[in-house]
């Protein structure tokens, strides 16, 4: 069992005896994890490559549900009810949970029109409302003052780090619960990583945030909140600070000082 | 010694791929020239000219333009749409145990050589055609229906293909914010795709053009432009390859040469237009 | 219904719909398949391989004359356009690799790849028939091989660029000449590849009926002189179905079906070989 600590009481999604088995694979890829995430906080997720953290990310939002074969087990539990229950209904969470992805995903779209994406699937079809939602996340997405101008450009002509912040624009755009972002700084240069950075712990302040993140030192810029996990199960959670400096599990101790990973 | 076979190794493989480009050219030259006498007893009227009478020495291209245009024309409006679906069943809807046997079912049909289509076609098609509208049954609607099924598993599994190439990264990204698999295919996959897809689809026009017999079964090979789409008719492969052997005359194989250089070219086109305009570009994500 | 409701509905609809092209698309497919091996296998039997055309009415014909024509001219198709295929890719891959030149020789491959066969006929027809002043074996496997040799060409190239450049750069290191490394390393490197896009080309190839029609023709008898006209299975199956007589139709099916499960058992094995190089 996790050693869990110090865990606000308002949570956004519960996790409980999760279990998840790829296709592919004969034994689960995550075991028996049971873990809190906190509403508005950023909660990071570390551990060495192959760990399962992607695997977890992607259950929040049933993005494993587009391969066949994958297997959930437990609950994870969103506004009352467990959404891994086959009938939850997938489109409608989606828009509630948003997600980035490891490289920035600009759709073949115009800037307007990748922004507008999420509030056209919406039935949003007023092109004032249109536009005042795409500026408000152009904004909030920091990226507003380079694209005003060149909306209607494709949206490949963007850098690495102006794509990125405009698939965070997109995320927001449908004001969506929860926003995971699957290591979202691995594509980008430093500069463009700092902006993501204080994006995100920006955005808390509106949406619940959960980065996997295989870097320990963004992990501690950004999150309120640490889960360490190690071969597919959660060894410690806690305030991040605290993870750092006073690790209560031995292998957390080692993970962050670096004797493996 | 062995410098000596190092250079004569390389200077064969040299040989060879220029080889390439020097029969293409030599098609080209070839046929040209065999299509002088022709050019110079009809010039343009060649390609205006409807009537092709080899007994009168009379030789007028038209027809057989037409046909060709027209045949192709209805393969196409047939075979696209289906194409299509079926390709995007491949990529997107097929559950994943269906995917790879009804993938490869398709690609090996698409190996099936097309006489066996026209074979089909004269012995099962035709009597349904001619119990529908009456007639012989043989004729334009015939072989493009026929040429249609023959184009299909090319088409779609090309265009799979092109579909195929989008990312699934951008797919997932369009599902995170809720999209459905039509709203997936609609807005990420064909625009993402959307110069190979097209390219896909010319490329198998510039088949269906050349094809020979897949329609010379069920055409007719009648030299005569008709509104009615189900009496007999020809196209260009069905004239060539229903007189080459009877044509007695310089003049009447010159005509049948100039035909084949007509059809060169037209296919040629279209498949640059395919291979260059569209194919060539790449996406990167 | 709310906007949610008709994005779901509309989804299904297509979803349908595409299912349903699918399922016509398949269905046609599965017709002419039915068809081929239904009449395929009543025809066949044991005449089919012993006997020669005859006449009808004439005793019993059979495909043997067919079945050996096809057997010489893609044999001899083979033996031209196989090395001359794998020598130009060769110099594509290895001498040429991103050339202006052969980029050109692979753009101008690819378009000959899908050109009308009929037209190659009419060539082969002009330089080859028409100076012999008759039909001839040559003249039909001459027909193939300038097909033939576009596909080898463009399979070889792919395949030997898959070769990774250690290979080809550890074998120099120890002071091998250029077309030792080639010959020893690289090809042995793309065995399986190369031996694909053989078995595919002979599969194209072996298919084609309108590059025949004028550069073999038909024989209805057993000849194996390639200097003469000679049978092929695809226009004897073009001759017989056209022909009025029973017989003579149900021998087009059973060539049909000899020649098409020969050209599905040599994609089946190519696609096995490039699994199985995979697969390792
Ligand atoms: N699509 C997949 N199919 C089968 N196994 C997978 C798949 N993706 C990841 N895995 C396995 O699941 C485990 C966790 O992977 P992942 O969640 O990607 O780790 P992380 O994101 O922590 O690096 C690994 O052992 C990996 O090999
Ligand atoms: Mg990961």
């Amino acid at each position: 069992m996790a050693t869990i600590v110090n865990v606000p009481e308002e949570k956004v999604l519960h996790v409980n005896n999760f279990e998840f088995t790829y296709a592919s694979s004969d034994t689960p890829n995550i075991k028996k994890l049971s873990m809190p995430i906190a509403k508005n906080c950023v909660t990071a997720l570390i551990g060495p490559s192959g760990c399962g953290k992607t695997t977890l990310l992607r259950s929040f939002n049933r993005m494993h549900d587009l391969y066949p074969g994958n297997v959930y087990a437990g609950e994870v539990l969103f506004e009352g009810r467990n959404i891994l229950n086959p009938k939850e209904d997938l489109i409608a969470l989606r828009a509630k949970i948003g997600m980035i992805f490891q490289k920035p995903t600009a759709f073949p779209m115009s800037i307007f029109d990748n922004v507008a994406y999420g509030l056209r699937l919406q039935g949003i079809k007023n092109r004032s409302e249109l536009n005042d939602k795409v500026e408000k996340a152009l904004k909030d997405a920091a990226i507003w003052n380079e694209v005003s101008s060149r909306l209607k450009h494709d949206a490949n002509g963007l850098s690495g780090g102006q794509q990125q912040r405009l698939c965070i624009a997109r995320a927001i755009a449908v004001e969506p619960e929860i926003l995971l972002f699957d290591e979202p700084t691995s594509a980008l240069d430093p500069i463009s990583t700092q902006g993501i950075e204080m994006l995100v712990s920006e955005l808390k302040e509106r949406v619940s945030i959960v980065i996997v993140t295989h870097n320990m030192q963004q992990a501690a810029r950004v999150s309120d909140y640490t889960g360490f996990m190690y071969l597919g199960e959660l060894i410690e959670l806690g305030q991040t600070e605290e993870l750092f400096v006073t690790p209560k599990e031995k292998l957390t101790e080692e993970y962050i000082t670096g004797k493996f990973g | 010694m062995s410098v000596i076979i190092d250079k004569l190794f390389a200077l064969s493989t040299k040989i060879t791929a220029l080889s390439v480009l020097l029969i293409v050219a030599w098609i080209f030259t070839v046929l040209f020239q065999h299509s002088m006498e022709s050019l110079n007893a009809f010039g343009f009227d060649f390609i205006t000219e409807t009537k092709w009478a080899p007994n009168l020495e009379k030789f007028g291209a038209l027809p057989a333009i037409t046909g060709s245009v027209i045949s192709t024309f209805l393969a196409m409006m047939l075979a696209v749409p289906i194409a299509i679906g079926v390709a995007i069943f491949l990529s997107e809807i097929a559950h994943h145990r269906l995917k790879a046997p009804v993938g490869i079912s398709i690609e090996l049909l698409a190996a099936i050589p097309s006489v066996v289509y026209g074979m089909w076609g004269l012995f099962y098609f035709v009597p349904i055609i001619r119990d529908m509208f009456g007639g012989l049954g043989i004729g334009m609607l015939t072989a493009g229906i026929v040429l249609a099924i023959m184009i299909l598993p090319f088409m779609a599994a090309v265009t799979r293909d092109a579909m195929n190439t989008t990312p699934d990264i951008l797919k997932e990204s369009a599902y995170a914010l809720g999209a459905t698999k039509w709203d997936v295919v609609k807005d990420i996959v064909i625009p993402y795709a959307k110069a190979g897809i097209i390219g896909s689809l010319i490329l198998a026009l510039g088949r269906a053009i050349g094809e020979t017999m897949a329609v010379t079964f069920v055409m007719g090979n009648v030299h005569k432009i008709s509104t009615d789409l189900t009496a007999p008719a020809t196209s260009i492969p069905v004239t060539l390859a229903n007189e080459f052997t009877e044509a007695d005359t310089d003049l009447y194989f010159s005509s049948l040469f100039e035909l084949s250089l007509i059809l060169l070219v037209i296919s040629f086109t279209i498949i640059s237009i395919a291979k260059f305009y569209f194919l060539r570009r790449k996406r990167s994500l | 219904m709310t906007y949610r409701q008709k994005r779901i509905a509309i989804n299904n609809i297509v979803m349908t719909l595409s299912t349903i092209s699918a399922l016509i698309g398949l269905g046609f497919l599965l017709w002419i398949l039915g068809v081929l091996v239904f009449n395929g296998i009543e025809a066949l039997n044991i005449g089919i391989f012993i006997n020669e055309g005859a006449p009808p009415g004439y005793g019993e014909s059979g495909l043997k004359h067919a079945l050996v024509g096809q057997l010489l001219i893609v044999l001899y198709a083979t033996a031209v356009g196989v090395p001359l295929g794998v020598l130009a890719g060769t110099y594509l891959s290895e001498y040429a690799q991103d050339s202006k030149l052969a980029q050109t020789i692979r753009d101008i491959s690819d378009i000959m790849m899908s050109a009308p066969s009929i037209v190659i006929g009419a060539f082969v027809y002009a330089i080859i028939v028409m100076p012999m002043g008759h039909f001839s074996g040559y003249a039909g496997a001459a027909a193939l091989a300038i097909i033939m040799i576009p596909i080898i060409l463009r399979t070889t190239d792919d395949m030997l660029q898959l070769v990774p450049s250690t290979l080809r750069e550890a074998a120099f290191a120890l002071g091998a000449p250029k077309y030792k490394v080639v010959i020893q390393v690289v090809y042995r490197g793309a065995k399986a590849g190369i031996l694909t896009g053989i078995l595919l080309g002979i599969a194209r190839v072996a298919g084609e009926t309108a590059p025949l029609l004028f550069t073999s023709f038909n024989d209805n008898f057993m000849n194996t002189d390639m200097s003469q006209a000679m049978a092929s299975l695809t226009v004897t199956m073009y001759n017989y179905a056209t022909s009025p007589y029973e017989d003579w139709q149900r021998l087009g099916w059973a060539a049909a079906f000899i020649l098409s499960m020969f050209i599905l058992g040599l994609n089946i094995i190519g696609r096995l070989f490039l699994l199985r190089k995979r697969g390792k």
